[in-house]
């Protein structure tokens, strides 16, 4: 099976090892990825903010490449998700925007005609693979405590997103569980990283980050987990900006889910997707105990 | 003042609106009010259902589109619709925040927010990452042209140059 792959201008640009982790992570469960000439998403705070017919536009004309190879899209990045499952909802229950945009890419040898559906990693791995699946071709288990963050993204409008429940997120914990970790509750969990206000005002940007990340260490994880690139770089580089500003001292590692699947799965050159972290964690040791020699799981250290 | 009585855009936003009883669990779930309390999205739509007035002063940017509110809003108000349907008039009056044109701008120049650099390209190599198709920047013009998006930016370019001079 084939799915046309968002990683999205964050991913690409800014946490390329996330978007390695997922292209080796992806086809271990038979499925090909197909790249494709997909702007923005658009991102909704800079765009949509700007001009709602804009976004649609723009959104409409990345889910027309796709359907005009009869692709299903696959996101890897919370925004970009959100992004376009909006703008197909808006596009699949307003004909005359639908219309409206269709107009404009005509021009273009494209139409949107709502074939195409949008699923993240996250959807993909719970939902079409399924923990069991996962757990069973786990060869390192992981065993570390960690705290999840779906993201904001994922889990709200619930009723179109349908990702997960937005106030008890629990997927992205069965996930973890299912490759060694232990996951922790947390008060604020489904609360933003404060990443959508830091073009206005990175002062509250960060302060709504401290306010996480205050909650988060509460409860004393060894790493964070989460499923959008845009998250990630806030929680692993905002802690610096955040300590700089208030005072505090948050030193959390971050993963981005696939990071740690591709390592429960033994897959080679994981080395070199954590060589990149800011944030630097040793991994505990690996005791396969249906063989005679231990290995330590290799950290990129 | 500018009267919004009679424009249409105010009328969606009204009618958006209107189910809100005021009760403020948006404030309340609100991260950013936690913080910075002159965001507050109760006092936005208060602010059109009582005062009859779009509320343009400034707060509609300090939204992080987190969508927490409308999640929450026991009357199903879509919050943050309602501020997103602010900023795009506030766009239009040419008050949208530095930052916001200047990713308008990026979009046009180069079809992404975070364009590609020789760094994130190595980077990208180094990974052995494929090269990603870059889209035509003609579509990208024709998007900008027949949504509007270029007026919106001219009104925006006049105000940052006004406001520098």
């Amino acid at each position: 099976m084939k799915y046309a792959f968002f990683p999205g201008c964050t991913m690409a640009n800014r946490l390329q090892f996330a978007e390695k982790s997922v292209r080796m992570v992806v086809p271990e469960f038979g499925i090909e990825l197909v790249d494709l000439a997909f702007t923005c998403c658009p991102e909704q705070n800079s765009v949509r903010s700007l001009s709602e017919d804009t976004w649609v536009t723009f959104a409409a004309r990345n889910i027309a490449l796709a359907e005009a190879e009869s692709l299903d899209i696959l996101t890897a990045c919370a925004g970009c998700h959100e992004s376009l499952t909006l703008a197909k909802y808006e596009l699949d229950t307003n004909p005359e925007r639908k219309e409206k945009a269709n107009e404009i890419l005509e021009d273009m040898g494209l139409e949107y005609k709502g074939t195409s559906s949008i699923i993240h990693v996250h959807q993909f791995l719970f939902d079409e693979i399924g923990v069991e699946t996962i757990s069973a071709k786990v060869v390192r288990p992981v065993p570390i405590k960690v705290v999840t963050h779906s993201g904001c993204h994922l889990l709200r409008p619930q009723k179109i997103m349908q990702v997960d429940d937005a106030e008890a997120p629990v997927k992205l914990d069965m996930l973890c569980e299912a490759i060694g970790m232990e996951s922790l509750e947390y008060m604020d969990k489904v609360m933003c990283c404060g990443a959508g206000v830091r073009k206005t005002d990175s002062e509250t940007s960060y302060a709504v980050l401290r306010e996480k990340m205050t909650s988060i260490t509460m409860v004393e994880p060894d790493a964070m987990i989460v499923f959008c690139p845009t998250c990630f770089i806030t929680f692993e580089s905002g802690q610096r900006v955040t300590n700089r500003l208030f005072g505090t001292e948050f030193k959390l590692p971050v993963f981005y889910y696939t990071e740690l699947l591709a390592i429960a799965m033994g897959l080679p050159d994981t080395d070199m997707l954590l060589a990149d972290h800011r944030v630097k964690i040793e991994l505990p040791k690996f005791v396969d105990t249906k063989k005679e020699d231990s290995e330590s799981i290799s950290t990129g250290l | 003042m500018v009267d919004d009585s009679h424009n249409q855009e105010f009328e969606e936003l009204r009618k958006a609106a209107r189910p809100c009883f005021q009760c403020g669990i948006c404030a309340s779930s609100c991260p950013v009010f936690r913080v910075t309390p002159q965001m507050n999205p109760r006092m936005s739509v208060d602010s059109i259902i009582t005062d009859g007035e779009i509320p343009r002063e400034g707060a509609e940017w300090l939204c992080a589109f987190c969508l927490m509110c409308e999640e929450r809003c026991p009357m199903g108000v879509s919050l943050a619709e309602i501020l997103m349907g602010i900023k795009n008039i506030s766009s239009k009056e040419g008050k949208a925040p530095p930052d916001y044109v200047e990713s308008g701008e990026a979009l046009l120049a180069k079809g992404s927010l975070s364009p590609t650099s020789n760094r994130s390209d190595k980077k990208r190599v180094a990974l052995g990452l494929p090269d990603l198709p870059q889209p035509d920047l003609e579509q990208v013009k024709l998007i900008f042209k027949a949504t509007g998006a270029y007026d919106v930016l001219e009104a925006n370019r006049a105000a940052v140059k006004e406001e520098a001079e």
